[in-house]
């Protein structure tokens, strides 16, 4: 019988104490008065500050250089000819660009990034998307497929609609086209891969935990396709027929490419023949209103959404153990979680813990260890 | 039946500490990963104060919205179990806690850059769930923390600390009992240097006297600025060792 | 939270669909983890801290104060303040109602454990701060008092109990100190969704749910006490629900409320 609640209790802290280490902690020291009026204390400085791995850390205020040589990047600051840090983190000096990578931040979009975000706003001619960074990204009402193809012309009455094609809450994917002087992001829909999402459910991660590459969207067993924000934000969904075509061999040139629309007829022949991007001449024969539908395929089965379910669980899983998400380690730790045939016990965080280290470990041991 | 010797002869304090001692410090941070950008725990004596920082993130309010820089927001609720005598009413709207907010904004916001987070908010939360004295100093390093957590760029620390002055003698890091018995003063100090954020004096100091509650002062604040940047180089490099082992 | 109106519909069905299948998994007797810290504000009597797998905190200070329970008739307050909201808002407002009714019950603390002599008793002020919260908090919060009075501990008498032509106060050992050996009822919030019920819903369950149900418990008798109510757990996709559930979500409590308890009880 599964166990009702799981309860982790402790008595006598407001939290898990802190490292034996700080327990013999110096800070009932005297300060020392000397003549100057200057304080010193009874303690050395740690002198060396590099880590193991022989990254430099620095926090507020410390000097990291006083070579008037560097360039100084993101993360530093300067006076004179000494250039301090303004974060807490780990020194970078890549060519002659030195900058401190704070330990934690928001997601900072970049140029090129697949991103998920949510509708937060919709304003003139343009919405503002909720991307997890530290201001709302842009999706102009230009950058958007309108049903009716590529050459539709825009119409006064598109701005009015706007809310019948994207309204607050909903989720979609986008590309982030270019950034603005604050380095806010402007994004765009532009293709046949981004745009609204449906089919499925949405989980989040911290985004340092993604690593930019150059496919955003994976299928996985079970008939899942996951699309993994480079911010963080993760959409898992029923596989539709265009993501089967997406990653299927590359076949003959004809074949017609997959859509959601009603008219056009996907073929998926015994030879494979599919294209792989939809070109631009199909955006205009594929983009119809069902690119804004908000129903869902009405055959999602009880399996897909418990496999669903399974998949969200691993990824938070691995999430909480703080390790990088990937296609192969989300199958992996979908593998490893087979053992545990109730979706709802891989919440516990002992099995967290045990399904990142059997991920882990299946990777040192297949040499994939970075 | 003794009497309670703010300062004896023998030069203990009420606690057993000399003139020149902090109270025992701890601080940690990263405690509130899900409800914050930045948090922090930090206990003073018998202060204990968590901090949240939220952002910098999108304005609530377009009114907000400055588009050369950051809006920084700060907001304290003092519990009303924080001292030994529960207190009748909320602090909430209290002027007494909008002037310790403003005057936290004063000391933070030309220390923190907010020039390079335009048209964004930070929305700074701090609870005090327990108070023993020199609350303002135990609020000033819970916030450097947390806004050091959040990766919030700024110059350098800022340490806080309070000073009583018991007739000539200086007594460095006020508790409760001290701080009604004598005249006290706040300083928030920028990192290892003598620069001074926030000066705060709410009692009668004579003019003489200022120099030497100064100078223990701000010696106290290096100290205080010290143990802070131990606890985040100890967390830091777990983070860095955790992270290069995936 | 915000959802779009695939996501709702999405979860809809999930939910309510035979048998029900939730976002993560969970049975529908299933508790999300949670993690409980007590005894860590020495200028409080008892308090405690818990965390639930979502990240919403809840911290519970309990306090006492010697008053004449003859002039004192309210021996019990509680005081509810979730971060970021107003005093007055109407949240903090129900909440704070729904607790007092539910310790000051006939079933909730039995004043007669804060009784000191014939004339006066301990007045206990239960504090309660919401760090931060992502569903309908009133679980965690009757989950945060029951810990907190569990790790109570209260001056021990030493003058005699009948006071009635005494005119001092009672006086109190120096440091010896007694447990308060009360059990708060606790609070289960459970939703609907079609012919489905289920409890502990998380945040994204409540966007969706049909209705939601407090129901009450008390340690005392181990059954389900009153207040008994509905709340409305979001405001798109409220609509009546068959009384019968009301009858499976009470049985859903009295079966699972006492190992809820006793989690709450071990070390």
């Amino acid at each position: 019988m599964s166990e009702v609640i799981s309860v982790v209790k402790r008595q006598g802290g407001f939290q898990y104490s802190v490292d034996e280490s700080n327990i013999q902690s110096d800070d009932d020291e005297d300060i020392y008065m000397s003549d100057d009026g200057n304080a010193r204390t009874g303690k050395m400085d740690t002198g060396n500050n590099d880590t193991e791995s022989g990254s430099q850390i620095v926090t507020p205020g410390e000097l990291v250089t006083d070579d008037p040589i560097w360039m100084r990047g993101h993360g530093t600051y300067f006076l004179d000819n000494m250039t301090y840090s303004s974060v807490a983190g780990t020194v970078s000096r890549v060519n002659r660009l030195l900058s401190v990578i704070p330990l934690k931040s928001r997601y900072s979009p970049e140029t090129g990034d697949h991103i998920v975000g949510r509708i937060a706003e919709v304003g003139n001619k343009r919405w503002r998307v909720d991307i997890g960074g530290k201001q709302h990204a842009v999706l102009m009402l230009g950058s958007v497929n309108l049903p009716g193809g590529i050459l539709r012309r825009k119409s006064e009455s598109d701005e009015l609609q706007m809310r019948s094609f994207l309204k607050e809450g909903d989720l979609l994917n986008a590309e982030v086209q270019s950034l603005f002087q604050d380095g806010s992001a402007s994004l765009h829909t532009r293709s046949l891969k981004y745009g609204k999402l449906r089919n499925g459910m949405f989980c989040q991660v911290p985004s340092s935990l993604i690593v930019r590459a150059k496919n955003h969207t994976h299928n996985l067993p079970g008939n899942i396709t996951v699309v993994l924000g480079v911010n963080g934000y993760i959409w898992l969904r029923k596989t539709s027929q265009m993501d089967i075509t997406r990653d299927a061999p590359p076949g003959g040139s004809t074949g017609g490419g997959s859509s959601t629309s009603s008219g056009q007829n996907s073929t998926n022949g015994p030879t494979g023949a599919v294209s792989l991007n939809p070109s631009i001449t199909r955006l205009e024969e594929e983009s119809s209103w069902q690119i804004y539908s908000d129903e869902n395929d009405p055959s999602i089965t009880a399996n897909i959404r418990k496999t669903i379910s399974r998949y969200a669980n691993v990824i938070k899983a691995l999430a909480y153990c703080e390790i990088g998400i990937t296609q192969e380690r989300i199958i992996s730790a979908y593998e490893v979680s087979m053992a545990y045939p109730n979706v709802g016990s891989l919440i516990d965080r002992e099995t967290m813990e045990s399904i990142g280290n059997d991920v882990l470990n299946g990777e040192k041991m297949r040499g994939n260890a970075m | 039946m003794s009497r309670l010797e703010i300062y004896s002869p023998e030069g203990l304090r009420l606690d057993g500490r000399r003139w020149n001692e902090l109270r025992r410090f701890e601080c940690s941070i990263n405690t509130h990963s899900h409800a914050s950008d930045g948090s922090s725990y930090l206990e003073q004596g018998n202060n204990k104060v968590i901090t949240l920082v939220k952002g910098p993130k999108e304005p609530t309010l377009r009114s907000q919205m400055d588009t050369e820089k950051a809006i920084l927001k700060i907001s304290v609720n003092i519990t009303q179990f924080s001292k030994f005598e529960r207190s009748k009413s909320s602090h909430k709207n209290e002027r007494r806690v909008l002037e310790m907010q403003t005057a936290l904004i004063r000391t933070f916001e030309k220390n923190v850059m907010l020039n390079i987070y335009p048209r964004t908010l930070i929305d700074i939360e701090v609870h005090v769930l327990q108070q023993d004295g020199g609350i303002m100093g135990s609020l000033i390093n819970g916030i450097t923390l947390a806004l050091i957590d959040a990766g919030i760029a700024m110059y350098d620390y800022i340490s806080g600390v309070s000073i009583g002055l018991y007739d000539t003698t200086p007594l460095l890091d006020v508790n409760s009992l001290e701080e009604n018995a004598m005249s006290s003063v706040t300083l928030g100090v920028v990192g290892k240097s003598e620069k001074l954020s926030l000066l705060l004096v709410e009692d009668k100091i004579p003019l003489d006297r200022l120099e030497t509650v100064l100078a223990i002062g701000i010696a106290g604040a290096h100290r205080v600025r010290d143990l802070m940047d131990e606890e985040l180089r100890k967390h830091a490099e777990k983070r860095v060792a955790n992270a290069s082992s995936k | 939270m915000v959802l779009s109106v695939a996501e709702k519909s999405y979860l809809y069905d999930s939910l309510a669909s035979q048998p029900l299948i939730r976002p993560d998994g969970r049975l529908h007797t299933q508790f999300r983890p949670i993690e409980i810290f007590t005894d860590f504000l020495p200028s409080s009597n008892g308090s405690s801290r818990i965390i639930a797998s979502d990240g919403s905190e809840c911290i519970v200070s309990i306090k006492s104060k010697v008053v004449d329970h003859t002039v004192e008739t309210d021996l019990l307050q509680v005081d509810i303040n979730i971060a970021g909201e107003r005093d007055d808002s109407m949240i903090v407002e129900t909440l704070t109602s729904l607790l007092h009714k539910v310790l000051t019950s006939e079933d909730g603390i039995d004043v007669k454990k804060l009784q000191l002599t014939k004339k006066y008793s301990f007045k206990i002020f239960v504090d309660v701060l919401i760090i931060s919260t992502y569903s309908y908090p009133a679980s965690l919060i009757s989950m945060g008092i029951y810990c907190a009075l569990n790790s109570t501990w209260l001056p021990k008498i030493i003058s005699a109990f009948d006071d009635l032509e005494v005119a001092e106060l009672p006086t109190f050992h120096d440091y010896d100190l007694v447990k308060l050996d009360v059990k708060s009822p606790l609070i289960f919030v459970l939703a609907i969704v079609g012919d489905n019920i289920f409890l502990d819903p998380a945040s994204n369950e409540s966007e969706v749910a049909n209705n939601g149900l407090i129901i009450t418990w008390s340690p005392q008798g181990g059954k389900v006490i009153s207040p008994v109510k509905t709340i409305a757990l979001n405001d798109t996709f409220i609509k009546g629900f068959n009384p019968i559930l009301l009858k499976k979500g009470i049985k859903l409590v009295e079966e699972n409320a006492s190992s809820v308890a006793q989690a709450l009880e071990t070390l």
